[in-house]
């Protein structure tokens, strides 16, 4: 593991509302998290995994603390500079999907290979995802799994350095869930993405380098494994 | 190749392609009336400044009883003047093949050798008078086609008391003519009055008029004074009689020209700034929508690293979509419309050529002024696209915040049903797209006042004229003014049963400052066909005294009954008098003045003359009356009130019909537009409302009832506002339209307001019934299943 990390967070706040309705989904957040390395955050509903998640992909700014990717300073970054560090450096994948329902597979990854500023081919990346084959259907005409795939695909087609993955299988079955997890995991082998995927299913635990465990806005504890285990032989 | 995004674009604009055309349609509407009345400007200002140009149409214009030749010298040393041209014009009968009833035209010389200097024509058909051949004469194109006359055939002419057949070499066309009608007259009347040309010598032998002439008209030097010119022409023409010169701005053919020019210069920023508008709340309406269906997508497309300006200008694409939509109908719909006028135009103006021009300038203004329009309808909620914050996006909007509708909170909710309910708080949540709903309907019905309340003005006017005021069916002018005795041989006309002699008088009525120029109608007492009637309809009696003026006149003058007005006769010794004003008459057209005949001519000094009378025949031996009365060589002018009424409904009622029609498509657009987009908008929002009521057991009906319930409150709402809306637009347009020549009363009836209520009733029936069958294909599975 390489000794600067990518992320550092210290004393990360967030909080919601004001006065009686304020909700704080942050209470100070220490983190370091390095290149390359897969992390399962872990925990239950409202224990502000997603607000985390949120806030290193400068899809929102902290209320409080720091919060560093690399030399970039997330919590004073204005508008301008969050778009340029979400079109560079971060890959979204969420738990709808939330695929362009008017555009194809390969549409809506190249949508933002358009943007990007190094990116692999549409079909390409969709080839690392097993959808080679359906590069021409609409949103309406794929499965679940087959959706969440495109919507990996989206994600890592720009080599984005951070994957970012919002409860991926939340909306799948076991056996689609399992390959959208393996497409995850290769990504992050062969990219070398630093991969953050969030759950409530502590079984996946397993594949992870490190599991941080979340309760009540804070870090309760980080578990390190010594070895990663394949997607397919976790114990569903 | 197509960026992706505009892929999303056209795909998503392709799902509401309803909406879509909806929304530049009604944008078409009033970029079609842009582009139309800012063409038909262009056409018909070039076209008869070109006109003008070419055939060099004089600047002052002046009529007198005989002067010598040898006096255009002394016209043309005034300074100022570049080029003068006299001639003779009089008035004469005619017997057409074809029609009973005599016409009237004006028969006008050419010089015998040369070719005028001012006010040349145009040879529409046949050949040019040629030097030394007698008895041909040209004739003016308007009469000519409403007579079916051609070169070569032949007229006969009541020529200073001589029957004359002349044959028709050709048929022309001049600038001083290009609206051809009876002095006078507001309306076209081409069958029975027409413009005749001939040569001079022969014209001024037949009317004893050699080596003079009683006609005049100058053109100016540049930087020459008009006013001081007219003055001065006055001066000379004094003491041959001379009526007042006067200028294009006096010219009856230029003002209406002018006129229209006027009107639709009006027309091309009033309607598009009303319709723009609606379409602007539309595309607001449309675009609101599809950025709350969108708020996840446009989360994603931010948090792969989209900027706000490509997000905003995404959507901004959506809204110029409909303006390109919009400026494509609408110049369509432009240069259609255009072309339909242009037409019609034909049936007053005449020039050698009018074609529709497209201004297009006007095109570009229509996509400038229809892109603001658009972006500031869209622009709020393409702002609250781009302020969305991208974690905020991907959270589901909140669900909308109801409360119990005012009309419920009053304490009769109980009343209601709960389709009522849901209506009416659904309605109350959402005040801007109500708003905009209603001023759409509102428009809509709106527009459709202004047609039928021309219609009914003009339909009151003539009723007031033909039928109020005229009792007569014919009157005649005198070619010369004789002594009362005149009238006898015409009342022994063949089924005369009462004729009334009058007097004319051309005058120039001062009071202060202020003075018009018109004729005095002198009439003798207790006259019961053409009568002087106040605006009670009641009948005023012209006093043994005194001038009854129009309350126009009266108002034009500001002057006050009792008051003194010094009247100054244009004929005769020309003198001038003090005459009190005794009464108000009403008229709708035109300034007249009244007055008792007799006093007329003690005032003139004249003696008992009279210059024309009026007849009532009887039906059955109108046809003997019509065949003896061509053959009277007194007679210089003829008006037969049913052919003018027939002439109108050809000409007149046609164009109002026209125009009608277009403010009835627009209306339809407007109204269906509107319902359509808001009930789609009512659909898609609650999309997910409406399937959880089937599902739970609503029937379709019951469901559909929602929808409709919303429909008819915004149109109760919306029809009362509308037809307030028209009655002021209308009332604004016929105030802006009016002139001294013309007075349009504003008049809204029953059957008006009955009629644009039921349009929009049947155009948002008719729309809702589009989207209520939208209803049936309803996935009550896939809606319910749908993230919120």
């Amino acid at each position: 593991m390489s000794s600067r990390p990518i992320f550092r967070a210290r004393g990360l706040t967030k909080i919601y509302g004001s006065g009686t309705a304020e909700v704080r989904a942050l209470a100070g957040v220490d983190l370091d998290l390095f290149a390359g390395e897969l992390i399962v955050l872990l925990g239950p509903s409202g224990s502000g995994k997603t607000t985390l998640l949120n806030q290193l992909g400068g899809l929102d700014v902290p209320t409080d603390g720091e919060l560093w990717y690399r030399d970039l300073d997330l919590t004073g970054a204005d508008e301008a500079q969050l778009t340029r560090y979400r079109r560079d450096t971060v890959g979204f994948i969420f738990q709808f999907y939330n695929l362009i329902p008017s555009l194809t597979a390969r549409e809506n990854v190249a949508l933002i290979t358009e943007i990007a500023r190094d990116p692999m081919p549409p079909e390409q990346a969709l080839e690392m995802v097993g959808l080679a084959p359906r590069l021409d259907h609409f949103p309406a005409q794929l499965s679940g799994g087959e959706q969440q795939r495109v919507a990996i695909a989206r994600a890592i087609a720009k080599r984005p350095e951070v994957l970012l993955c919002d409860e991926p299988t939340g909306a799948l079955d076991v056996k689609t869930g399992i390959v959208v997890l393996e497409a995850v995991e290769r990504v992050n082998r062969d990219l070398g993405a630093l991969t953050i995927l969030i759950t409530h299913n502590a079984v996946m635990a397993g594949m992870a380098d490190r599991v941080i465990h979340f309760s009540d806005g804070k870090v309760h504890h980080i578990h390190c494994n010594e070895r990663r285990a394949a997607v397919s032989t976790l114990n569903w | 190749m197509l960026p992706h995004l505009d892929r999303k674009l056209l795909r998503d604009l392709r799902r509401m392609k309803g909406q879509a055309v909806a929304v530049s349609l009604v944008m078409a509407c009033g970029l079609a009336m842009l582009i139309m009345s800012r063409s038909l400007i262009h056409s018909l200002e070039n076209t008869r400044e070109e006109y003008y140009r070419a055939h060099r149409f004089a600047d002052i214009f002046a009529t007198l009883k005989r002067a010598p030749m040898s006096l255009t010298e002394r016209i043309r040393e005034i300074p100022g003047i570049a080029a003068v041209e006299p001639g003779v014009a009089v008035q004469v009968t005619l017997d057409i093949p074809g029609l009973d009833e005599p016409a009237t035209g004006l028969v006008r010389s050419m010089p015998d050798f040369r070719e005028p200097e001012l006010n040349r024509l145009f040879l529409r058909a046949g050949e040019w008078l040629k030097p030394g051949r007698r008895g041909e004469a040209l004739v003016g194109e308007a009469f000519a086609e409403a007579n079916k006359l051609r070169p070569g055939d032949t007229v006969t002419m009541v020529m200073n008391g001589r029957l004359q057949k002349l044959r028709l070499a050709g048929i022309v066309l001049s600038p001083e003519y290009i609206f051809e009608s009876r002095p006078g007259s507001a309306l076209p009347d081409n069958r029975t009055y027409g413009i005749f040309w001939m040569p001079y010598e022969e014209l001024a032998n037949a009317f004893d008029l050699d080596g003079a002439f009683n006609s005049v008209v100058l053109s100016l030097a540049p930087g020459a004074s008009e006013r001081s010119i007219i003055a001065d022409l006055d001066r000379l023409l004094l003491t041959y009689g001379g009526r007042g010169a006067h200028g294009r701005a006096d010219h009856p053919s230029h003002i209406r020209v002018s006129d229209e020019i006027r009107v639709l210069t009006i027309l091309s920023f009033g309607f598009p700034l009303v319709f723009l508008s609606v379409a602007a709340f539309m595309t607001n309406a449309v675009l609101s929508r599809l950025l709350a269906l969108q708020r996840d997508q446009i989360a994603i497309l931010k948090a792969f690293g989209f900027d706000n300006r490509q997000i905003s200008l995404h959507y901004l694409k959506f809204a110029f979509a409909f303006v390109i939509g919009g400026t494509v109908f609408g110049a369509l719909g432009g240069v259609v419309l255009g072309s339909r006028l242009v037409g019609m135009y034909h049936l007053f103006f005449r020039f050698p050529e009018l074609h529709f021009r497209l201004d297009h300038s006007a095109l570009g203004t229509a996509l400038l002024v229809a892109a603001a329009a658009a972006t500031l309808g869209v622009l709020s909620a393409v702002r609250r696209a781009a302020k969305l914050p991208p974690a905020e996006a991907m959270r589901p909007e909140p669900p909308a915040n109801y409360r119990p509708a005012i009309i419920e909170r009053t304490g009769i909710a109980h009343l209601f049903s709960n389709t009522f309910r849901i209506a009416v708080r659904n309605l109350e949540r959402k005040p801007m797209q109500v708003f905009f709903t209603v001023a759409g309907l509102a428009l809509a019905t709106g527009i459709l006042i202004i047609p039928n309340c021309f219609r009914d003005s003009v339909g009151q006017i003539l009723e007031f004229q033909w039928d109020t005021v005229q009792r007569q069916d014919v009157s005649i002018g005198l070619v010369e003014p004789g002594s009362e005795a005149t009238k006898h041989p015409l009342r022994q006309l063949p089924g005369v049963m009462s004729i009334e002699p009058f007097r004319y008088a051309a005058v120039r009525i001062h009071f202060g400052e202020r003075r018009r120029q018109l004729a005095i109608r002198g009439v003798d007492p207790g006259g019961r066909h053409e009568r002087v009637i106040d605006a009670d309809y009641r009948i005023v009696e012209v006093p043994p005294e005194g001038l009854v003026v129009s309350s126009k006149l009266a108002e034009v003058l500001g002057a006050k009954l009792g008051d003194a007005v010094t009247v100054e006769f244009l004929e005769g010794r020309r003198r001038k008098v003090e005459v009190r004003l005794t009464g108000f008459s009403e008229d709708f057209a035109g300034l007249v003045a009244h007055m008792d005949r007799r006093a007329l001519n003690r005032l003139l000094g004249e003696g008992d003359i009279i210059t024309g009378a009026s007849f009532r025949v009887d039906g059955a031996r109108w046809q003997d009356f019509l065949r003896e009365l061509k053959e009277q060589p007194r007679v210089s002018w003829v008006v037969v009130k049913e052919s003018l009424r027939a002439n109108f409904r050809a000409t007149t009622a046609a164009s109002i019909g026209l125009i009608q029609s277009i403010y009835l498509t627009f209306a339809t657009i407007v109204a269906f537009g509107v319902v359509y987009n808001n009930a789609r908008i009512s659909l898609a929002e609650r999309g997910r409302e409406l399937a959880t009521l089937r599902v739970v057991g609503f029937s379709q009906r019951e469901v559909g009832a929602v929808l409709v319930t919303e429909l008819i409150i915004l149109a109760l709402i919306a029809v009362p506002i509308g037809l307030a809306f028209g009655t002021a637009l209308a009332s604004g347009i016929l105030q802006a339209v009016n002139t001294e020549t013309v007075r349009l009363p504003t008049l809204f009836t029953l059957r008006n307001y009955t009629f644009a209520v039921l349009v929009v009733a049947t155009a948002s029936v008719l729309s809702a019934l589009v989207v209520l069958r939208m209803l049936k294909n309803l996935d009550l599975v896939s809606a319910l299943k749908a993230p919120e």
